[in-house]
Formats: structure tokens, C-alpha cells, sequence
């Protein structure tokens, strides 16, 4: 029963791994992807298929609700506008290694590559420490009560914080916009606008004098 | 745990920042920019979940969710300014928005 | 004690107008501010005159009053108190400084009337009165240096009173530089006796005198000397004197021919206690005060300006002072200074009166004839030079003459040379005196007369005549207060001060007076026959004379000309490069270096972001090192 149970584990511990390799595989893919492309439609697939990827990691975190969030938020409501302000912009393209290598693109990767380095060498360095022993957890970790408890009790300030952070954006991106058209208004209207030009014999209008 | 220890997924995590680093660094259109600091944004949740699994609390994830919500924001904003900078006719060059130059 | 009270009043009485002149501002009339300066100072004479009343009732013995006020200085073992002297010596001088002071004072109101800034004046007026004052009553040498600084000042003031005008402040500057160089000399002396004795109080400094070597003594004695002989105006530091009649002719009444220029013959006498034991220096400056004379008498008979002929005739008479000091007649010294300051003062306000009347012009040549026209200046003015050339009754004769006895008395071959120059120098006195009087008063009025003065506005105005009137009675009366043969008022009074060194007989007085008189009038018909009445031609001026003996060519380029070399120099090597390089440096830096940073704020997104990714990657480095 036991080497069932083993086999079914390593089974299962095989099954986890060629699942993890794929989705990590297509997060760093349509990571470089999203940087890659000179076409931002392209690269805004790219990142809705990098986003779909965290999605399956995060399930293999038991972070249930957080994956579904991500699906749902992220991929279904941000990225959707993103691909709607793309359409509306016309996609131009810009193509990314145009000029060759400059001192802005050498430092710039150069920082990136220590960034990795340096992070990959923390994580290594702490390998032996306390990463190696993950915590157990019961079947309730990760699940929406849970979360939603935490939300509630001890994580309550970061709920409402996080309330009135979406609230201020709205009322941002409310405000952007209608700037935005109340100028074009504006702009269109200075153009036509004219003082009709007096006739020679005709009196100047007199403006009477504010009082 | 199943799988691969919490490193790896630090790992993925830290490929992941350092590709997005490097769009928002490199690149010229504001759009892919915002996409490139989504990413990153996106790897750091993941570590913040890899963590969470690792400690067994919960904590991580409230914190992911939170940051999910930050990115939506300022997404908006983002995009409302792109759209606005597009309206007045701004070339969509980052290069060329250099009005506060001193 | 009354006389100290009253000493003190007379000393701050003129301050007090000063600083109440200035406080006051446009708010005090003009007029009240002459009269204000002209109450003051003439209250200080009344306690002056109080002073000297009360001395009268005190023992001749005893007649020496030192009063601290408080204690003005203490410097480790060196103690100097404002403190002031009432002996005689310092009450005549008093009596002089304020006296006519005041008469200057009240004429000043008439003749600055008018002018912009006649509060500036009168608050100058009567600080240059306080200094004077603070001068001859200081009660140690401090406040005498003091005093000596302050009256510079006030000179430089006044002198540049018209400062809009170049040559006034040009004028201003070279006298205040030629005594400053006599302050040195002064300063110098004084730091040698602090050395040496350790204080600077008179009794004290005369007691340990005798203590002192001979080189101490001489270099002491020197240095006073230089500084007399600036403030005086004596021959080499001469050359500011004629300069400064660039100022209005109440100052140069007032400071350069009453008060301030006799202060170097106060300092001989105060001090002849330290040049009696250096016999060689006082004989220097006698010998000075002889050159002096003579030479000031030679280049006045060029001059043209009529003011100029009157300060150099001053120049000479100081030079009589200096040589009756210096040969240690100092009774007959100050005797010669008192009535000086009064036929002086009178010569000078009547030129004033002239000038005033021809609306400004000084230039004897266009003058001539105003004998009819001005007659009360015209009988002012002929007492004042015939008391300057020293004929009897006038007051010059009995204070002349003593002086030139003096040299006879003394007796040896440097005793005569001082007694031919001192007569030569009468004759000169006589000639240019008078070649003056003909020439403005005499003969036909001329053509510039003519058009300039009006008749309609008289001589002067009241308050103009008045102390000119008052002066001429003093000429004509003052000499009467010493008799040679007779009475000694003067001599007797002073004769604890300043005990004489010479005595001169009875006969060997007659004998200078006679001579003395006879070159006086020789000089006088000298000048009668050219002038007046016209048989021979005016002689043509020598080219010497007309330069002042270049003197001023000689010290332009032997102390100017280095001295503005060395200056452009400074400009061009230190001033241009080092000063002004440094300081553009400095902000030539700074801005290289904003514009260095300025770089940095290129405007891009990228590069900023490039700079937080950059600074993100060296922290991580360290805290990974830390860790």
C-alpha cells in the first residue's frame, strides 16, 4: 500500500514537475516575448499568455484564490483594456534594436543581467537555510474563506487601503478622460471663433464699463 | 511539499523581473513599457506567493491580491495618459517627451 | 573747583552743538544752526574767560589742575584717563581757540548764507572747535594725539566742504595725507616713551625725561617735531597749506591761520621740557621755522590769488613762532600767536568781505580800486597788514620784534643767522603785504569792478561786519598786553608753564625793534614804488617762485609716482589675477560643475529609470555583502 502510495507520490511528484517546467517554460517565453515584439498587440497576447502561466505556478502553490483573481482581474479586466486602448491607438509599431548598441542599451543591460545575478545568487546563498523546509499547510490554505478571513481580521487596513486605492484611480481615470475632451472641445472651438468686423460708418460697440 | 522547492519558483520569479527590467529600460513605446512593468510587477507577486507558501501564511497572498489591485490603478492612469498624450498628437516616444530637460 | 567745571563746559559746550547740529537734521532752520554753533562756542569762551578769572586767584605756584573724568584706557600696566589740564598754558589757549573761534563762527553766517548745506558746515565748525579744544586741554598725550586727529579730520572736512568741486576734494586729500605722515612721526614718538618711561601723562613723562639717554631723547623730540612741523605747515610738510584754501574763508580763517596750524608751536611749548634736553632738535626747529619764513615770504610776492598770498604769509609767521619756540622764547612765541590770530583772521575775513562782494572772484589781477568802494574793508584790512608787518601801535610790532631779540640774545654765529633771516623776512612781509593792499584797494577801480560790484548791497551784511570789527580792534588794541621795557602780562603768566630759555636785554630789544620796523617799511616803500605809485615796472616772477620751489614737483615724483606705479601694479598683477581670478574662479567652478549636473536631467524616462535600476543593483550587492 505503501509503495502505491509512494508511487503514486512520485508519481504525482513527476506529474508536478513536467507541469511546473511547461508553465515556468511559457512564463519566461512570453516574458521575453512581451519585450521582443515590436508590435504592442503582439506583445499584449504575449503578456495575457504570461499571465495565464502564473496562473498554473500559482495553482501549484496552493494559492487557489489568488490564481483565479489573476485570471479573472488581471487577464480578463486589465488586459482587456490594454488591448482596447491598443486597437483604439492604432498599434504602431517601434522597432526596439533600431540604432545599435548605445551607452543608455549597454548600461541598461548590464544593470538588468547583475539584477538577475545578484537576485539568483540571494536566493542560492539562502537555499540552505530556512527556503529548504517549506511549511505544511492544510487543505485550507489558499482556499477564498481563507483568504477572505485574513482580509477581514487580521489584514483589515490593507482591505481598505486597497478600497480607496481602485476608488482613486476611478475617479483618475474619469478625470483624465474628460480633461482630455473638454480641451479637445476647446481647441476645436478657437478655431472658427472670429469678431465680426464693424462696418466703417457704423459705431464701434460700445462695452459698458463694469461697475 | 510536491514539486519543485519554493527557490525554483524564485527563480522563475527573478527571470521574470530582470526580462521585464530590461523592457521597461530599452524600449521606446510607452505601451510596451506599461506592458514590461506589468511583468515585472507580475514576478514579484509570484515570489510573494512562492514565500507565502513556504512560511504557511497567508499574509503573501492578501499582499499579491493588494498589489493586483495597484496594478489595475495604475494601469488606468497609465493608459489614460498614453490616450491623452495620442489626442494632442504627442509622437509615442519617450525619447521625445523630454520637457523637463534641465 | 570753579575753573575745572567750567574748563569741562567749555570743552563739551561745542560737542554738544555738534551732535545736536547732526541729530536734528532738516529739522533745525539753517540760520538756528549757525546760531546754535555760534551760542555754543561762544559760551565755551565764557568759561574759558570764567576759567582764567578763577586761575587769576590762585597762586602762580599753583596754578596746574589735572581733573580725570573716568578711566578711558587701561592696557596691563599703561593707564590713561580722560582727563584734562587747567594750567595757564591751556587756558590761553582756550581763550584764543574760543575767542575768535566764536567771531569765525557768527561771520560764517553771513557767509555761507545761502548755501545747500549750511547745517554740514556749522556742525563741522564746532566739532573742529571741540577737537581744538580737546587738543590743548587734553591732560596727557593720548587725548593730545586724540585732539591732534580730531582737528585733522575736521580740517579734511572742511576743506572738501564743497565736494562736487575736485580740486576742493584734491585739496582735502593731500592735506589729510601730508598730516597723517606727521601723526606717524607723532605716534612714533609717543610708542618711545611708553617703552621707555611707561606712561604718557605730562608731570610724569617730564620727571623721567631726565632718565632717558640722548639718542631716546633726540628721537623722541624728532618725532614730535615731524608732527608740528605737518600740522604747521612748516617747511619740507608745507605744500597743503596753500591747497587748502579750496575751502570756504571762514575755515581757512579759523583752522589755517588762528587755530589749528599753531597747534605745532602749542606742541613745542607743552613739550619743551623734552627739547630743552635735546637742544639740537630744538635748534632744528628753529632753523626750520627761519627757512620757513623767509621762503614763504619770497613765493608770496608771486602769487596771484589773494588768498594764497595770506596763507603763505601765514606760513611765514608760523615760521616766527617756530623759530621763537625753537630758540626757547616760548612767551614771545605765543604772544606772536595770539596777535597773529587775530590780525590773520581779520586779514582773512576781509578777504572774505571782498570776495563775497565781487561774487567770488580771487584773482588780484582783476582787482583794484575798491579803496572807494569798500571803505570800512579797506580800513579793516589796512590794520590788519600794517599789524602784520609790525609797525607800532599795531599788535604785531610788540609781538614780533621779541622773537628777533631773542635771536640776538642768544648769542652765537647760529643765533645771528636766525636774526638776519627774521629781519629779511620782515622786509619780505612788508613787500608782499602791501603789493596785496595796493593791488585790491588801490589805484582806479577796474573794469571787472566795475561790472561785479554792486553798491546797492553795501560792504556786507551785519553780521559779517561785526566780528570783522571786532578783530580789527583786537589787532590794533592786543599788542598793548606786552610792553617790552614796560609790562609782561604774557610772559609773567606763562612763566610756570614755560619758563624762558633766553632773555633779551633792554637795549638788544630796541635794537631788533628798530631794525625790524626799518625793514618792514623798507619792504613797504618797496612796494609803494612799484605798485602804488607806478615808477618802475612790476619785476618779472621768477620761475622758482612760481613753482613754490617744486616742491610739489619734488614730492609727486618721489612719493606719488612710485607710490601710483606700485598701485597699477598691484592692480594688473594681484588684484586682476589672484582677487578677481579667485572669485571668478570660484563661481567659473560652480557653474561647470552645474552644468556638469545639469546633464543628468536629460528629460528621459529611460535614463532615470536606467539610474534606479543601476542603484537597485549596487544595493542589492551590498546587502548581500552584509548579510
Amino acid at each position: 500500500m505503501t509503495s502505491h502510495l509512494v508511487l503514486a507520490a512520485s508519481a504525482g511528484d513527476a506529474l508536478t514537475w513536467v507541469v511546473w517546467f511547461a508553465a515556468a517554460l511559457a512564463c519566461v517565453a512570453s516574458g521575453v516575448a512581451v519585450v521582443s515584439f515590436s508590435n504592442p498587440f503582439y506583445s499584449a497576447l504575449a503578456l495575457i499568455g504570461n499571465l495565464a502561466s502564473l496562473a498554473v505556478l500559482y495553482l501549484l502553490l496552493s494559492a487557489e484564490f489568488v490564481a483565479a483573481a489573476q485570471v479573472l482581474v488581471y487577464a480578463g479586466a486589465v488586459m482587456v483594456m490594454f488591448l482596447f486602448v491598443i486597437a483604439y491607438l492604432g498599434g504602431r509599431a517601434d522597432a526596439p534594436w533600431a540604432g545599435g548598441p548605445s551607452l543608455n542599451r549597454v548600461a541598461a543591460v548590464a544593470a538588468g543581467g547583475a539584477i538577475l545575478v545578484e537576485v539568483l545568487v540571494a536566493v542560492g546563498l539562502d537555499a540552505g537555510g530556512g527556503l529548504s523546509h517549506p511549511a505544511h499547510v492544510g487543505a485550507s490554505f489558499g482556499s477564498p474563506a481563507d483568504i477572505g478571513r485574513l482580509f477581514l481580521t487580521d489584514h483589515l487596513l490593507a482591505f481598505e487601503i486597497t478600497s480607496v486605492v481602485l476608488l482613486v484611480a476611478a475617479v483618475g481615470g474619469v478625470v483624465l478622460g474628460s480633461h482630455a475632451r473638454r480641451l479637445q472641445a476647446e481647441a476645436e472651438e478657437a478655431v472658427p471663433a472670429r469678431q465680426p468686423v464693424p462696418a466703417r460708418d457704423e459705431p464701434p460697440v460700445e462695452v459698458p464699463a463694469a461697475r | 511539499m510536491r514539486g519543485p522547492d519554493v527557490v525554483w519558483y524564485l527563480g522563475v520569479a527573478a527571470v521574470m523581473f530582470s526580462t521585464g527590467a530590461l523592457g521597461v529600460l530599452l524600449r521606446r513605446s510607452p505601451l510596451i513599457v506599461l506592458l514590461s512593468l506589468e511583468l515585472m510587477l507580475n514576478a514579484a507577486n509570484l515570489a510573494l506567493i512562492a514565500f507565502s507558501r513556504g512560511h504557511g501564511g497567508g499574509a503573501g497572498q492578501i499582499f499579491a491580491l493588494s498589489v493586483m489591485a495597484v496594478a489595475a490603478s495604475e494601469v488606468v492612469v497609465g493608459l489614460g495618459l498614453i490616450v491623452a498624450m495620442a489626442r494632442r498628437k504627442l509622437a509615442l516616444d519617450v525619447d521625445k517627451l523630454t520637457s523637463l530637460r534641465g | 573747583m570753579t575753573e575745572i567745571t567750567t574748563a569741562w563746559i567749555c570743552l563739551f559746550l561745542p560737542l554738544a552743538a555738534t551732535v545736536a547740529i547732526a541729530l536734528a537734521g532738516n529739522a533745525l532752520g539753517r540760520r538756528a544752526a549757525g546760531l546754535l554753533a555760534t551760542g555754543a562756542v561762544a559760551c565755551s569762551f565764557v568759561a574759558a574767560a570764567v576759567s582764567f578769572v578763577s586761575l587769576l586767584g590762585h597762586n602762580p605756584s599753583s596754578r596746574s589742575h589735572v581733573s580725570t573724568a573716568w578711566s578711558w584706557l587701561t592696557a596691563g600696566s599703561l593707564h590713561f584717563g580722560l582727563s584734562i589740564l587747567v594750567d595757564p598754558l591751556s587756558v590761553f589757549m582756550m581763550l584764543v581757540v574760543s575767542g575768535v573761534g566764536a567771531l569765525i563762527v557768527g561771520y560764517s553766517i553771513g557767509y555761507m548764507h545761502g548755501d545747500d548745506e549750511e547745517r554740514r558746515y556749522f556742525a563741522y565748525m564746532a566739532f573742529f572747535v571741540f577737537s581744538m579744544l580737546l587738543l590743548v586741554q587734553g591732560g596727557n598725550l593720548v587725548l593730545l594725539l586724540a585732539g591732534w586727529g580730531l582737528v585733522g579730520l575736521s580740517s579734511y572736512l572742511l576743506i572738501g566742504f564743497w565736494h562736487e568741486r575736485p580740486s576742493a576734494v584734491a585739496a582735502a586729500k593731500k592735506a589729510f595725507v601730508m598730516n597723517a605722515f606727521g601723526d606717524a612721526t607723532f605716534a612714533l614718538a609717543l610708542f618711545l616713551l611708553i617703552a621707555k618711561t611707561g606712561t604718557l601723562d605730562y608731570q610724569a613723562v617730564f620727571t623721567s625725561a631726565g632718565g632717558l639717554s640722548t639718542a631716546v631723547l633726540a628721537l623722541v623730540s624728532l618725532g614730535l617735531l615731524g608732527g608740528a612741523v605737518a600740522k604747521s605747515a612748516q617747511l619740507p610738510l608745507h605744500t597743503w597749506l596753500p591747497d587748502a584754501m579750496e575751502g570756504p574763508t571762514p575755515v581757512s580763517a579759523l583752522i589755517h591761520a588762528a587755530t589749528m596750524v599753531t597747534a605745532g608751536v602749542y606742541l613745542i611749548v607743552r613739550m619743551s621740557p623734552i627739547f630743552e634736553l635735546s637742544p639740537h632738535v630744538q635748534d632744528t626747529a628753529a632753523a626750520l621755522g627761519a627757512f620757513t619764513l623767509v621762503a614763504a615770504g619770497l613765493i608770496a610776492l608771486v602769487q596771484t590769488d589773494i588768498k594764497r598770498v595770506i596763507a603763505y604769509s601765514t606760513m611765514s609767521q608760523i615760521g616766527y613762532m617756530f623759530l621763537g619756540a625753537g630758540l626757547g622764547a616760548y612767551a614771545s612765541g605765543l604772544f606772536h600767536l595770539l596777535t597773529h590770530a587775530f590780525f590773520k583772521a581779520l586779514l582773512f575775513l576781509a578777504a572774505g568781505l571782498v570776495i563775497h562782494a565781487l561774487a567770488g572772484e580771487q584773482d588780484i589781477r582783476k582787482m583794484g580800486g575798491l579803496r572807494r568802494l569798500m571803505p570800512k574793508t579797506y580800513a579793516c584790512f589796512l590794520v590788519g597788514s600794517l599789524s602784520l608787518v609790525g609797525i607800532p601801535p599795531f599788535s604785531g610790532f610788540f609781538s614780533k620784534d621779541p622773537i628777533v631779540a631773542a635771536a640776538s640774545a642768544r648769542g652765537d654765529a647760529f643765533g645771528w643767522m636766525m636774526y638776519v633771516l627774521a629781519l629779511a623776512g620782515a622786509g619780505l612781509t612788508g613787500a608782499y603785504t602791501f603789493r596785496l593792499v595796493f593791488r585790491v584797494f588801490g589805484g582806479e577801480p577796474s573794469g571787472f569792478v566795475r561790472e561785479t560790484f554792486d553798491a546797492r548791497h553795501g560792504e556786507g551784511p551785519l553780521v559779517m561786519l561785526v566780528p570783522v570789527a571786532a578783530l580789527a580792534l583786537l589787532a590794533t588794541a592786543g599788542g598793548w598786553l606786552q610792553v617790552p621795557g614796560g609790562w609782561s602780562a604774557v610772559s609773567d603768566w606763562l612763566r610756570p608753564v614755560a619758563a624762558p630759555l633766553v632773555e633779551a636785554t633792554t637795549s638788544q630789544e630796541a635794537l631788533a625793534s628798530a631794525l625790524s620796523v626799518a625793514a618792514g617799511v623798507a619792504g613797504v616803500a618797496v612796494a609803494w614804488w612799484i605798485y602804488s605809485a607806478r615808477r618802475a615796472p612790476a619785476p618779472e616772477p621768477w620761475p622758482e617762485l612760481e613753482h613754490k620751489l617744486y616742491f610739489d614737483e619734488l614730492y609727486d615724483a618721489v612719493f606719488y609716482r612710485p607710490a601710483a606705479t606700485a598701485a597699477r601694479l598691484l592692480l594688473a598683477l594681484v588684484e586682476g589675477p589672484l582677487v578677481g581670478g579667485s572669485i571668478e574662479g570660484l563661481s567659473g567652478g560652480v557653474r561647470r560643475l552645474a552644468a556638469l549636473t545639469r546633464r543628468l536631467q536629460t528629460g528621459l524616462v529611460r535614463t532615470y529609470a536606467l539610474a534606479l535600476a543601476a542603484s537597485l543593483a549596487v544595493l542589492a550587492v551590498v546587502f548581500i555583502a552584509v548579510r
